[in-house]
């Protein structure tokens, strides 16, 4: 089948994000913009993915169950799972490992966890996007290890991108590389590439995507779809 | 040396609504979670980490002022986010070691 697929949205729990990014609100505008899957990757948390499980499941929107992680060095990265079981289990390995820094809601964003109903049941107290214990070269290997998908986030931007921070983009296996500019830059077309929205605020979800063919939303499948993309 | 005085180094004021305090030494860093660590209030931040979360981090420490290197300009949000919290904001061309050069000799560090 062919699937615009969108795999790199935040919710309300990320402090940049707009509290309109509930769940439901999330759903609703990939419907809107006719998006076949969609992943919720929040800030170094997962405490909104049983509600966005939920939201999905209600509306029979397939998707997939992510993070954004930050590395010791500041590179952001998408990890995606397709079970929820798994996500929450790395999810908290990775929030363990952030630093020990207080969110201030005044200057940060406020970070709360919400039920599917957008309840909110608390907030999470680090700084979601401060900097984890683990390298770029760690996580990537520890990403995949754990069943995700692994695609450095936005390699291409001045900041936060593994480009930015590194200064070149290592040769690690990742699945694919997020890009945001219509073409990759230079030396990242071994890698598949991806366009996803990063959307903080509805307007946002899907102003990027990426179609795919894929016989299913399984990291397996996935994977696969995004090698096919690669010039053969 | 005061803020202000900044200008007067070759950096360009982006945003002026700030105390013109007393500078307390500068802080030379691209990484965020440094800069929490160990920023220092009233201190000027010297980075090429030209967006919103760098203000944020910076106004927890309180520090005085940001002076983004290689020419990087700030995007509404930054200006916006530093005028909120009265953090005065500059661009120079100079790299981050010639931007500390040149702070260093200013402040007679």
């Amino acid at each position: 089948m062919t699937a615009r697929i969108d795999f790199h949205i935040h919710s309300c729990l990320s402090p940049c994000a707009a509290l309109e990014m509930s769940p439901r609100a999330i759903v609703a505008g990939a419907i809107a913009r006719g998006l076949d899957c969609i992943a919720l990757t929040d800030h170094g948390c997962v405490e909104n993915l049983p509600a966005f499980h939920e939201a999905c499941a209600e509306a029979g929107l397939p998707c997939l169950y992510g993070m954004e992680a930050t590395s010791s060095e500041e590179v952001h990265t998408l990890c995606l799972f397709d079970r929820l079981e798994p996500a929450l289990e790395f999810g908290r390995m990775i929030y363990d490992a952030i630093m020990d820094f207080p969110n201030d809601p005044d200057r940060f964003g406020l970070q709360p966890v919400v039920t599917v109903d957008g309840e909110v049941t608390g907030f999470a107290e680090k700084l979601l996007f401060a900097a984890t214990d683990i390298s770029f070269f760690d996580l990537v290997p520890l990403a995949l290890n754990a069943g995700a998908l692994c695609i450095p986030s936005h390699i291409d931007r001045d900041y936060s991108g593994a480009v930015a921070q590194l200064g070149f983009l290592p040769d690690l296996p990742y699945d694919a590389v997020e890009v945001i500019a219509p073409n990759p830059p230079p030396g990242a077309d071994k890698w598949p590439v991806v366009h996803f929205s990063d959307a903080h605020c509805p307007d946002d979800i899907g102003r990027r995507c990426t179609t795919v063919e894929t016989d299913a939303y399984t990291v397996a499948a996935l994977r696969e779809a995004f090698l096919r993309q690669l010039p053969q | 040396m005061k803020v202000s005085e900044l200008e007067g180094l070759g950096f360009t004021c982006l945003q002026g609504e700030f105390d013109d305090i007393e500078l307390a030494g500068g802080y030379t860093s691209d990484l965020l979670s440094d800069v929490m660590a160990n920023l220092k209030e009233g201190q000027a931040l010297i980075t090429i980490q030209a967006h919103k979360n760098t203000i944020a981090v910076a106004s927890l420490s309180g520090a005085a002022a940001v002076i983004f290197c290689h020419g990087r300009s700030a995007a509404a949000d930054v200006l916006e986010a530093a005028a909120a919290e009265g953090i005065a904001l500059f661009s120079t061309p100079d790299n981050q070691f010639d931007a500390t050069v040149k702070l260093a000799a200013a402040l007679g560090a």
